[in-house]
């Protein structure tokens, strides 16, 4: 027995934090920065395995040798190979239902607040719409293969580190990602239960690993952000000449004959260019890893804010993350913790009223300082600039503080006498609280300088735990059969308070939002407090068998029982199936040297979902407050029917899968499709007025979800001392359909729903141009249109004609048709050029056909009602000269304050290609940096949203393509000027006047030692 | 762990069974009061009970909902349109919790005096309902006039005879005999306030009945009662409970003066029966904005449609002399109605006499620059470049047209004109326009939070929107003699329109000319009422009692007068300075005197196409 040393390397350096170990002992070492170990007491004719993560283990016999050096191949296979499937990993050759995994590297590809965006163009099915673009706003929506419920949440379940996550969007930083793995299909998730219904992603944050050399690792980056595109609003001239055309349907008078006090036609007055500044956007974060033996640890912290291009808007995060495990003996422990704390500044007065001002009015005083309030004919606006919102200080306040804490406590021990048999308890601890504060001093922001102040603050609580209890057995029998079982039983309960007082008349300003309670009682404006708790306990197996990793075959059964569904159907079973069979393992295909891996996979599964709020089965009363004259009271009205027999919604998938790896694992990829019909979908039915009731929610209606998604990954170039260049790219579509309704009927149009339509439609007239002279038909237009006028827009009338051709009827409801908005196929790819120390990334998202909504350029938004009241989109318009315009003749006959039919005006050609980001790196010479003590470092910059591609929408107006507004859970259009409600479904994200997209530059720094 | 996190035990969400408690019936009544909010004073049900009649018409900042209500070609009512859809939308609900209380009420214990108040609405509603749209269901899915607790999606409308006899005149009829004397709180209704519904009810099943103009019905109906009672015998007993009532008045009252039934700070009064309250003391019971209004559901925002934007006015030197301001006078300015020449020529033609013109109209705009932040005490030159300071009037509409008067040169930049030696810039009433014309005085803006400044115009208003007065037993009894009623002695149609013009000729300030004047013109009415009086005459005479407070559609559906009252009317044009009037011609189709069924409540039912076309009026 001697002591050996030597160094292990990849060919081109040093590798540290190895592992070696005598093969059949507990004799090892781990390598330091320069790759050396030593081992002591090592017999002449053992074996030393050598490995690494990422790399190929390696068995050298040392031959009595006293130094052994080793070089470790890069495991092309094993850069993706270990999926996080749900209570345990699996090798990637092993899964065989839809799993797409991503690791920390990529996500950080684009820097952005959360995972969410980062995600978006990364996994096929998986869409990301977003739903706003304020810093800090819960602005993103994930769907997994499409929308299954129609009034239920489609949201997925993120599972942080083993436990269900009810955090905020923004309470996870990307940099703090080791991997995120997305479970698609039924058979994959059906060991989350219901919870599972719309796909789940789990997240798994750093971890030191057993064995490692503690590490320091440090990134950076510091990125300002700019203006995409302004909103193409009218300028002077422009807007004049408008406001003149409003009269050529009115025999020449304007509508807006006169100007308003403040307006002046020579003044070409640019708002947009009052406000806008340039945004910040700045992330730190460290981290210190190792292990021993027997454990391994990981903590860290960050910061990360961000600005908005809008004045006093910005988002802060600090975060926390503590991660421990330790094996005692047969037991083993582990605690992973994150924290953070988040405070949002939302003092801004929004971006609405900037755009509507006309750009003739004149901001200034003759002194040159700003009004404050300027006149337009028929409103007036507080002149809302960069310097006047940053001159407000204390005088208007929004502050929202988050605290929450996200805990995960195992313990582990292996049942002595049963090889393989585990128990595992996990105890998830989460906790969120919120603290929301505003501010609006006398007069602030407000056209009336008298306008009482006013002040709120609230507050909610959310605690949730979740307890499980976990029996895992793991042996392999006579080599090949390979055999993993898990049991669980699980229980979890959420409890959600919040309160608020909202209150105006504060009698000392100095108090901002802090002493409501100096208000006088009679100035209590609002106030309130929710309660609402839920619970959930499950029965969970999962069986998986593998024979000689040629035949897979995946199991599972759960039972979930729901505090939110009736007595009596609280419980439900449902089982899931997959198998797989791995080609490229078998004999016949030894010789097949160009395949690497194949497989094909097929599985089956049943999910439920019980997509209800809290007390749905209850029916609800609604409030309705009144007076009599002094006298105060409360009134209640039923608003909502209760339900005995609500039960759960279920969903049955079907997914077919090919995984291959060809030409020594250059070309990779996947191939599914997939089919999910959902039933007794649990939805709030509205009823008739006639019903003397607004709703009940009940289980009514079917759909049906299929798809086929692509992914498919290419090294193009190979050369480690020269080019190298890879290439990934996704691509998916969804078709999502209605297959039935309540009691046969075959569409719903209060609620926007059709059998044999996607549940997410427009419902509008179908816009076919404008009315001109010329027309054939131009002859009816009194009979199509009353009050119609040439130039007005024109709609396809769908019914019945007289034998002399004219219409039997106007144009009414009955017009009205289904636009399907979704989009042919989406996708988002990713290529990697690298050369010696330099690298270029690009990552990207496109999407072909669908319909994009944007309420600037619908009537609904109030910036396009070709009216001349408030400024205007700058669109093309109708007039005696240019017939055969885009846009209505401005002034002519209206619905609403916007032209009849406006709402389809705002309705675009979704194609785009969008690079979402371009970075250029360089890292530095290993032998340059160790003379600083480092073990790498990286400098990178990157430009996100640099262009767009192929998108008639950016063609029209020059903005972004992609969507900047939603609805927030209530259904509620976040955007005052959306407007939509009645002709798109509210799952319908939106372009509305949001903060606008930035074109952000960014430098970044990486370091390790 | 035992099955207790499966069990709900919500804490701060209302489930039906509180409504059994009593609480929760008390609570169902005072939702029945705050649903008269979103129509009474919401801005599009007041639309649609103004335009298209000979009160109002499109003003210049009409947006489609206005022009489609007027008929005049330059738009058309189809099941879409929101301005006819309110009664519709929101009397069900209240009809439901009302049948809720009734059935609650005797489980709970409740006096029969507060279930009075749920039938008194219930009959209210379904009243409203066959007015708007002919016969409507009874059945709202769990049985005639139950409380619906069915997720029925169907429904079947009843026949007009049947919603009257089953419905409106039994409910009241019992509203009459339980309701108290005195209101139990500020503004409840009494058994007079029930008896006001009762016997218009009975009125409007008689014109129904008799049907003089032949006008259709739906879903059709034979013009027979199903009691097997007559028109006349309608007649009479709406006579008999209206002057019933005017004889035993209860705390109600004629004021003496009819100026004082609007001026702002003498709302609830003594006349005013039913009102959909408001308060500046809280935004939480207002159930609007005290800061800035939306014109959303609770919103008092009917008369920011009648009010034209004076803020446009400047002084000779161009400075905007009249601001914004939370008055009576004044308010938020939308210019969405206008009423036509005819309302200034024909129905207040007396404007000397009769103070109900004045009563009812703005016809002086006031430099107010005196209330701004910091004041501003200026005089500015204003017509013949005579300066006018604060409480001055800077804008008159003149009672007669003055053929002196001088447009020319966008005076005022309103197109305004001028007299010689008058400081204020002059309108004639023959050049009102579709853009400057008379505000509407009687519904404006109040608020006492003003302290001296201009307040908070842009909120809804916190006055009660009124609904129902005292005075309008004596129309319904004039009206009722006139169709063949037998009358009492000292009260015949002549007799009870007498009573209401004598109180209109009685002056105690001047409105327009912001001064006091004690006059008494009554004799002066009294003998220009003719004799005898006519259906027509009692029209015109509802439109000077109650010009603009939302009762004139209504008033011309029920006398079937509608096509004939409102076939023509002039005004000038949308441009300032445009006073040369154009006559404009309405088609009102005899299917129009019933409004479409709401697309809303199409689309949500689960029926076949057919069905749903045979819920629908015809000719939408």
């Amino acid at each position: 027995q001697s002591t050996i040393t030597g160094t292990v390397t990849d060919g081109t350096g040093p590798i540290p934090g190895a592992n070696v170990i005598v093969k059949g002992t507990n004799n090892g070492a781990v390598t330091d920065f320069d790759g050396n170990y030593t081992l002591n007491n090592v017999p002449g004719d053992a074996i030393l395995v050598f490995s690494f993560v990422g790399y190929e283990a390696k068995e050298v016999p040392v031959n009595n040798r006293s130094q052994v050096n080793a070089v470790l191949e890069n495991d092309l296979q094993s850069l993706s190979e270990v999926v996080v499937i749900g209570y345990g990993t699996q090798n990637k050759e092993s899964v065989t239902g839809s799993v797409v995994s991503l690791d920390g590297e990529s996500l950080e590809e684009v820097q952005v607040a959360n995972f969410q965006q980062a995600l978006q163009g990364r996994a096929p099915g998986v869409q990301i719409t977003t739903t706003s673009t304020r810093p800090g706003a819960n602005n993103a929506s994930i769907r997994i293969r499409g929308v299954r419920s129609l009034s239920g949440s489609n949201d997925p379940l993120i599972v942080l580190n083993g436990i269900p996550f009810s955090g905020g969007i923004n309470d996870i930083s990307i940099n703090d990602i080791e991997s995120l793995d997305i479970l698609k299909d039924a058979s994959a998730t059906a060991i989350y239960g219901s919870r599972g219904a719309n796909g789940v992603i789990l997240i798994t944050t750093k971890t030191g690993k057993k064995g490692q050399k503690a590490t320091f690792s440090y990134n950076t980056y510091y990125a300002a952000k700019e203006v995409f595109a302004k909103y193409p609003m009218m300028n002077g001239p422009q807007f004049l000449a408008l406001r003149e055309a409003t009269g050529i349907t009115r025999d020449g008078v304007p509508i807006y004959q006169n100007l308003g006090a403040d307006e002046d036609p020579n003044v070409n007055t640019d708002w947009q260019d009052l406000i806008y500044g340039t945004g910040l956007q700045t992330n730190h974060d460290f981290s210190v890893s190792g292990g021993t033996e027997n454990g391994s640890y990981s903590f860290g912290g960050g910061y990360f804010k961000e600005t908005s291009v809008l004045p006093v808007e910005d988002f802060q995060r600090y975060s926390l993350r503590v991660q421990v495990d330790q094996q005692i003996g047969a037991f083993r422990f582990g605690l992973n913790s994150i924290m953070n704390w988040n405070v949002t500044n939302a003092a801004g007065t929004g971006l609405y009223g900037n755009l509507s001002a006309t750009p003739i009015l004149d901001p200034y005083n003759e002194d040159g300082s700003l009004k404050r309030v300027v006149s337009m004919p028929a409103d007036d606006f507080w002149v809302t600039t960069r310097s006047t919102l940053e001159a407000i200080g204390d005088g208007r306040v929004n502050l929202q503080k988050d605290f929450g804490t996200y805990n995960n406590l195992y313990g582990e021990v292996s049942i002595p006498g049963i090889d393989g048999l585990k128990y595992r308890l996990n105890i998830g601890l989460n906790l969120r609280t919120s603290r929301d504060g505003f501010f609006n001093g006398q007069g602030v922001a407000n056209i009336d300088p008298l306008s009482p102040n006013n002040a709120g603050n609230s507050s909610s609580l959310f605690q949730d735990y979740v307890v499980e209890n976990l029996l895992t057995y793991d042996k392999t029998f006579a080599d090949k059969h390979k055999v993993n079982i898990v049991g669980l039983y699980s229980f979890q309960n959420s409890k959600f308070e919040d309160s608020f007082l909202n209150a105006r008349n504060i009698p000392n300003e100095d108090f901002l939002f802090y002493n409501l309670d100096a208000a006088l009682l009679e100035d209590i404006t609002g106030y309130g407090s929710n309660y609402g708790e839920n619970g959930l306990k499950s029965v969970m197996g999962r069986a998986i068998y593998q024979y000689d990793n040629r035949y897979l075959l995946t199991a599972t059964v759960r039972a979930d029982g729901s505090s939110r569904l009736a007595p009596g159907n609280k419980w439900v079973t449902y089982p899931a199936i997959s198998l797989g069979w791995n080609i490229a393992n078998e004999k016949f295909m030894e010789d097949v040297e160009w395949v690497n891996s194949l497989k094909l996979r097929a599985g089956y599964g049943e999910t439920s979902n019980q997509a209800v709020n809290n007390y749905a089965t209850l029916g609800n009363l609604g409030i309705r407050n009144y007076n009599f004259g002094e006298t105060f009271a409360t009134g209640y009205f039923v608003n909502e029917l209760p339900n005995a027999t609500l039960g759960w919604e279920f969903s049955e998938t079907y997914n077919y899968g090919i995984d291959f790896g060809l030409f020594n694992n250059r070309l990779s990829g996947t191939v599914e499709y997939y089919l999910t019909k959902t039933n007794d979908i649990l939805y709030r039915v509205g009823l008739p007025s006639t019903s003397g009731v607004g709703s009940f929610v009940g289980n009514i209606g079917a759909t049906e979800n299929k798809g086929v998604e692509v992914a498919l990954n290419a090294t193009i170039l190979d050369n480690p001392d020269g080019f190298t260049w890879d290439f990934g790219v996704n691509l998916y579509t969804n078709r999502n359909e209605i297959t039935s309704l309540a009691s046969g009927q075959d569409r719903n149009e209060g609620q926007l729903w059709f059998v044999g339509s996607p549940i997410n439609v427009i419902y509008d007239f179908k816009n076919i141009g404008l009315w001109n002279e010329d027309d054939p038909d131009f002859q009816y237009l009194q009979t199509y249109e009353p009050g119609g006028n040439v130039g007005m827009i024109k709609v396809e009338y769908t019914g019945e004609f007289n034998e002399d051709g004219s219409p039997v009827r106007q144009i009414n409801a009955d017009d009205r048709q289904i636009i399907d908005p979704t989009p042919d196929f989406q996708g988002g790819f990713n290529t990697r050029l690298a050369y010696k120390n330099f690298d270029f990334n690009m990552v990207g998202v496109f999407q072909s056909g669908g319909t994009l909504v944007s309420t600037l350029y619908s009537s609904g938004g109030y910036l396009n009602l070709l009216t001349g009241r408030r400024n205007n989109i700058d669109v093309d318009y109708w007039t005696p000269t240019n017939t055969d315009a885009k846009y209505p003749v401005p002034g002519g006959i209206q619905a609403g304050d916007g032209p009849k039919y406006g709402t389809t005006m705002g309705y675009f050609d979704g194609s785009f290609l969008k690079v979402r980001a371009m970075t250029l790196g360089y890292n530095f010479e290993s032998n340059l940096i160790e003379q600083a003590g480092l073990q790498s470092l990286r400098l990178y910059a990157t430009v996100q949203n640099p262009f767009v591609l192929f998108s008639p929408y950016h063609k029209e107006s020059g903005m972004d393509p992609e969507t900047n507004s939603g609805s927030d859970g209530a259904g509620n259009a976040q955007n005052s000027a959306t407007g939509t409600a009645g002709y798109i479904s509210r799952g319908i994200a939106t372009i509305g006047t949001n903060v606008p997209t930035t074109r952000n530059f960014l430098l970044g720094l990486n370091l390790k030692f | 762990c035992s099955d207790d996190i499966l069990e709900e035990n919500p804490r701060s969400v209302f489930t039906p069974e509180f409504f059994q408690t009593e609480a929760g019936v008390e609570g169902g009544i005072t939702a029945l009061y705050t649903h008269l909010r979103f129509l009474y004073g919401a801005w599009n049900y007041y639309n649609s009970t103004e335009t298209g009649t000979d009160e109002y018409t499109w003003a210049q900042s009409a947006d489609g909902n206005f022009k489609d209500m007027d008929l005049s070609g330059v738009g058309s009512i189809i099941s879409t349109s929101a301005p006819p859809a309110g009664p519709w939308f929101s009397c069900f609900g209240a009809i439901n919790t009302a049948s809720g209380i009734i059935e609650n009420a005797e489980a709970v214990g409740i006096a029969e005096s507060l279930v009075a108040e749920a039938r008194f609405f219930r009959g209210f509603d379904y009243f409203l309902l066959v007015q708007t749209y002919g016969g409507v269901p009874l059945d709202l899915g769990s049985g005639e006039l139950a409380f619906n607790t069915s997720t029925f999606r169907g429904s079947v409308r009843n026949t007009v005879p049947e919603v009257y006899t089953k419905a409106i005149l039994p409910d009241l009829q019992r509203a009459v005999q339980d309701l108290p004397e005195q209101p139990r709180l500020t503004g409840t209704v009494t058994k007079n306030t029930a008896r006001l519904y009762l016997a218009k009810a009975y009125l409007t099943y008689a014109w129904w009945l008799q049907n003089p103009n032949n006008i259709p019905t739906y879903p059709e109906a034979p013009r027979q009662d199903p009691d097997g009672r007559d028109a006349a015998y309608y007649f009479q007993q709406a006579y008999n409970v209206a002057t019933t009532a005017i004889d035993n008045p209860g705390p109600y009252s004629l004021l003496e003066y009819f100026y004082d039934v609007h001026w702002a700070p003498n709302d609830r009064h003594a006349e005013m029966m039913l009102y959909a309250d408001h308060t500046e003391e809280s935004e939480i019971y207002n159930g609007a904005s005290l800061g800035f209004g939306i014109s959303g559901a609770q919103d008092n925002a009917s008369v920011w449609m009648a009010t034209w934007n004076y803020t446009q006015i400047r002084s000779a030197d161009g400075v905007a002399v009249v601001q914004r301001e939370a008055a009576q006078s004044y308010g938020r300015p939308w210019t969405r109605m206008a009423p036509p020449i005819g309302v200034f020529k024909n129905t207040f033609a007396d404007k000397e006499n009769d103070s109900r013109y004045d009563g009812t109209f703005v016809t002086s705009y006031r430099n107010n620059r005196d209330k701004l932040s910091p004041p501003d005490f200026t005089e500015y030159p204003n017509a013949n470049n005579i300066p006018v300071g604060p409480g001055e009037a800077v804008l008159t509409f003149l009672d007669q047209d003055d053929p002196a008067i001088d447009y020319s040169g966008n005076k005022a930049s309103i197109g305004a004109g001028s007299l010689a030696g008058r400081s204020d810039f002059v309108i004639n009433p023959g050049g009102i326009s579709r853009v400057v014309y008379p505000g509407l005085w009687k519904l404006g803006t109040y608020r006492t939070d003003n302290n001296g400044g201009l307040g908070s115009p842009n909120a809804g208003l916190t006055r009660p929107f009124p609904i129902a007065k005292f005075s309008e037993f004596y129309f319904i009894a004039a009206e009722a003699a006139v169709k063949g009623a037998a009358t009492q002695g000292g009260k015949t149609a002549r007799d009870l329109i007498n009573v209401i013009r004598a109180r209109a000729g009685k002056w105690r300030f001047d409105n327009g000319e912001q001064e006091v004047r004690m006059e008494d013109n009554s004799a002066t009415l009294v003998n220009n009422t003719p004799n005898p009086i006519t259906i027509d005459f009692i029209l015109q005479e509802r439109s000077r009692e109650y010009f603009g407070e939302g009762y004139r559609w209504y008033d011309l559906v029920r006398t079937q007068k509608w096509a004939e009252v409102a076939a023509t009317y002039s005004i000038a044009g949308s441009a300032y300075g445009d006073h040369t009037p154009q006559t404009f011609t309405r088609t009102i189709e005899p299917y129009h005197y019933l409004r479409p069924v709401p697309q809303g409540q199409l689309d949500a039912m689960d029926v076949s196409d057919a069905e749903k076309d045979t819920y629908q009026n015809p000719g939408y």
